[in-house]
């Protein structure tokens, strides 16, 4: 029994603390959310690359920093703190997706992912119904790919997408003029989600059956990452609260004096706790293939959903007005938990998998 | 990070398993509906369960061995809460539990000597003298007061909410040995209940048990032998202890919670709801809140283990335990309706679970050890340093 992070992920967890904190501190990022099309920095990102985090996870063979289920979630935590926009959790999935497609184009676009010269993002919705993968109309045939994929997350950037189609998974290029993309504002403004029309040359990588078993354990990761963001988001929130409720006076003493606010507060912070020890109890799991790692994740994914939904908005409570304006912070964290409660496996179909996973 | 346990660990475990098909007889709650069964047999019945236990070992498993424990560690105490969980509660839980730490870390090597091998046996049963009327929350209002009789003392007040009082031999009394020092004035004194100045009332439950009484004191001898600590350090050793009452059980809870939501599972099988999804939203937020628990449960496993000691993060295990073993018998009795509430002794009720007195003092486990509201007070004060009004 330990809890320690190792050596290595206790240097990992600072070395990417320090870098958020100095290139994206959340006044430094806003402007970015608010003001820019692409909602994200390129140049920050590129940096990332430059550092080897776009290959975070992948195995030293390819390339990768080989940080395993547990370096991710100690990376996204520190991300989440800062509500850190843009597509990084999706970089990733979609490294892993295509470094377990054994194949040779798939290898070679890899090279270009953990360099961060070439960006791939994953399209895989088709209807706004949660993804079942079962019914999928967009078709991959005579190198062509045909169809409209929902919900790509900052897609407009990707040099290239990994779509799901009938025959299985497809590799497509960024055509010359750009894709043919509908953008889905929602809730969160940070966030940049596509309706884009495919239609042009693209490769199969796999059939359909090995696709499902990739994307699989692909998701798995997916509901960790999401779930150590949420941790991140509740952090960054809860400092924020307390910030806040230390300096507001009112009735001639820091609002933070009232024993009702207090137990607010302990509240918060007995979720964001508990988040943690179930981040990285299930990342340990997954990261030493352990039979319980299904539960594990559900798990984490469902209770940071809810806990992360309940801090965050706590703090636009306690903030009281000027948590309700835009130009405070507590939004920005809200808005974000809300989009993540519902990717990356719902908060309703992590519970059904955890039941599932013990036979209930 | 390692949330296994190790080969050694597991281990103690099967050989625990195998000493318990062979020395267990009855379940605990076989005992509980055996009609012949009164309060004292079953009292005397976990007297003798634990005679038993203490013969092979099993007592005081992370205690060192000079003082007649095992010399493991806190991990393998756990596993043992966990493995035990269908065997009688032993007579001395509060001792073992609650003075035990005290003992090892406060005691001289007399005082060890004196208590600690009787408290194991179960000769000596022990029960906490700590709340009062006037002082349950508010622990340092406490006003019993410890009179200087030559080099002894000489106690006068009450204690109230003691646990196993009417069958207790010893009591380890906070009492107020300077009446301006609110934390500085508090000494520990272990106080023997056989002496004629001790009055013992038992108080009955919500559940109709009287597990806990009130304990009168009216000129009762407290040795200056007996005192743990120095004169004075009472409330910091206090401290001490309730942190251990907080911290360390979450596995053996754990282990009692896995059962019952199995129980819970099955009977819901039987009714043939399972299949409905509000039914089925309820339950799976049980079992997801239940491996929550657990994983805090390692992580603070995994602290003690390394040799720290249990900080106020220990508020959050029992907010967290306490709170969801009300979520957790609320639930059964909803989702399960009636039967949930027959009686242990009644027909029909549910073989291999009390959801009727689990549902009941599920009440008591969020006062006890420290109110959920006294836990939100250490976290805020203590861990989010809010400022005091």
């Amino acid at each position: 029994m330990n809890f320690e992070l190792s050596e290595a992920n206790a240097l990992l967890k600072s070395s990417i603390r320090d870098f958020l904190q100095q290139e994206a501190p959340l006044d430094k990022s806003r402007p970015v959310m608010e003001d820019t099309e692409e909602g994200f920095s390129r140049e920050i990102y590129a940096k990332l690359g430059d550092l080897g985090y776009w290959g975070l996870t992948l195995p030293e063979s390819e390339g990768g920093s080989a940080a395993g289920a547990i370096g991710l979630a100690v990376v996204l935590e520190e991300m989440g703190r800062v509500a850190f926009p843009g597509p990084f959790l999706d970089l990733v999935l979609a490294a892993e997706t295509l470094s377990r497609v054994k194949d040779e184009p798939a290898s070679e676009f890899l090279q270009g992912i953990v360099e961060g010269r070439k960006s791939v993002l994953l399209a895989r919705w088709e209807t706004l119904e949660e993804l079942d993968g079962s019914s999928l109309q967009t078709r991959s045939d005579q190198n062509t790919v045909r169809g409209t994929k929902l919900l790509v997350p900052f897609g407009n950037s990707a040099d290239f997408l990994l779509v799901t189609a009938a025959e299985g998974l497809a590799l497509f290029p960024r055509p010359e003029e750009g894709w043919k993309a509908i953008s889905l504002p929602l809730l969160d403004h940070a966030q940049r989600f596509l309706e884009i029309s495919l239609d042009a040359p693209g490769t199969l990588l796999c059939d359909k059956k090995t696709a499902d078993t990739i994307l699989k354990e692909v998701d798995q990761l997916g509901a960790l990452g999401a779930s150590a963001l949420l941790l991140g988001l509740i952090e960054g929130s809860l400092e924020l609260t307390l910030d806040y409720i230390k300096e507001r006076k009112a009735f001639g003493r820091s609002i933070g004096s009232f024993q009702v606010l207090q137990h607010r507060a302990a509240d918060m912070w007995i979720r964001m706790e508990s988040c943690r020890s179930a981040v990285y109890r299930a990342a340990w799991a997954v990261e030493n293939k352990q039979n319980d790692a299904p539960l594990l994740v559900a798990s984490a994914k469902a209770y940071c959903g809810d806990s992360a939904h309940f801090v965050c908005g706590e703090t636009i409570q306690l903030f009281g007005g000027v948590g309700y304006t835009w130009e405070y912070d507590p939004h920005i964290y809200y808005k974000r938990v809300k989009t993540l409660e519902q990717l990356y496996g719902s908060t309703r179909n992590q519970l059904e998998a955890a039941l599932r996973s013990q036979g209930i | 990070m390692d949330f296994r346990f190790s080969e050694e660990q597991q281990q103690f475990r099967m050989e625990l398993r195998e000493w318990l098909k062979d020395n267990l007889e009855r379940s605990w709650i076989e005992e509980l509906r055996d009609p012949d069964n009164d309060e004292k047999k079953l009292f005397d019945i976990r007297r003798s369960w634990q005679a038993k236990l203490n013969e092979s070992g099993y007592l005081g498993i992370h205690w060192p061995k000079e003082w007649g424990g095992r010399g493991l560690t806190v991990v393998e105490n756990a596993i043992f809460a966990a493995e035990t969980i269908h065997a009688p509660p032993i007579a001395s839980r509060v001792g073992i539990n609650l003075l035990g730490p005290a003992l090892i870390h406060h005691a001289t090597e007399e005082q060890r000597k004196r208590f600690i091998p009787k408290m194991l046996s179960g000769e000596e049963v022990w029960c906490q003298g700590f709340s009062e009327p006037d002082a349950g929350s508010d622990l340092a209002a406490l006003r019993t007061r410890a009179e200087p009789d030559g080099e002894d003392f000489r106690l006068e007040g009450q204690k109230v909410w003691t646990t196993f009082a009417p069958w207790s031999d010893w009591i380890f009394v906070l009492a107020r040995t300077d009446p301006d020092d609110r934390y500085g004035g508090i000494t520990f004194f272990l106080v023997s209940l056989h002496q004629e100045e001790i009055d013992v009332r038992p108080i009955r439950q919500i559940t109709g048990e009287s597990e806990f009484g009130e304990v009168f004191f009216s000129g009762a001898l407290a040795k200056r032998e007996h005192i743990i600590g120095a004169i004075g350090e009472g409330w910091k050793i206090a401290m001490t202890v309730l942190a251990y009452e907080r911290g360390s059980m979450s596995l053996a809870h754990l282990a009692r919670f896995d059962h019952y939501l199995k129980d819970l599972v099955q009977g819901v099988r039987e009714k043939g709801t399972l299949k409905r999804t509000d039914v089925r939203e309820k339950i799976a937020r049980l079992l997801v809140e239940k491996e929550i628990l657990r994983a805090n449960g390692y992580r603070t496993l995994a602290t003690l283990a390394s040799g720290q000691a249990p900080g106020p993060e220990a508020s959050l295990e029992k907010i967290f335990w306490s709170e969801y073993s009300r979520r957790l018998a609320d639930g059964a009795l909803d989702l399960l309706g009636l039967q949930a509430q027959l009686l242990v002794r009644s027909p029909y009720a549910r073989p291999h679970m009390d959801w009727a007195q689990e549902a009941l003092y599920s009440r008591a486990v969020t006062i006890y050890a420290g109110s959920s509201e006294i836990q939100r007070n250490i976290i805020s004060k203590r861990i989010l340093k809010l400022p005091s009004s």
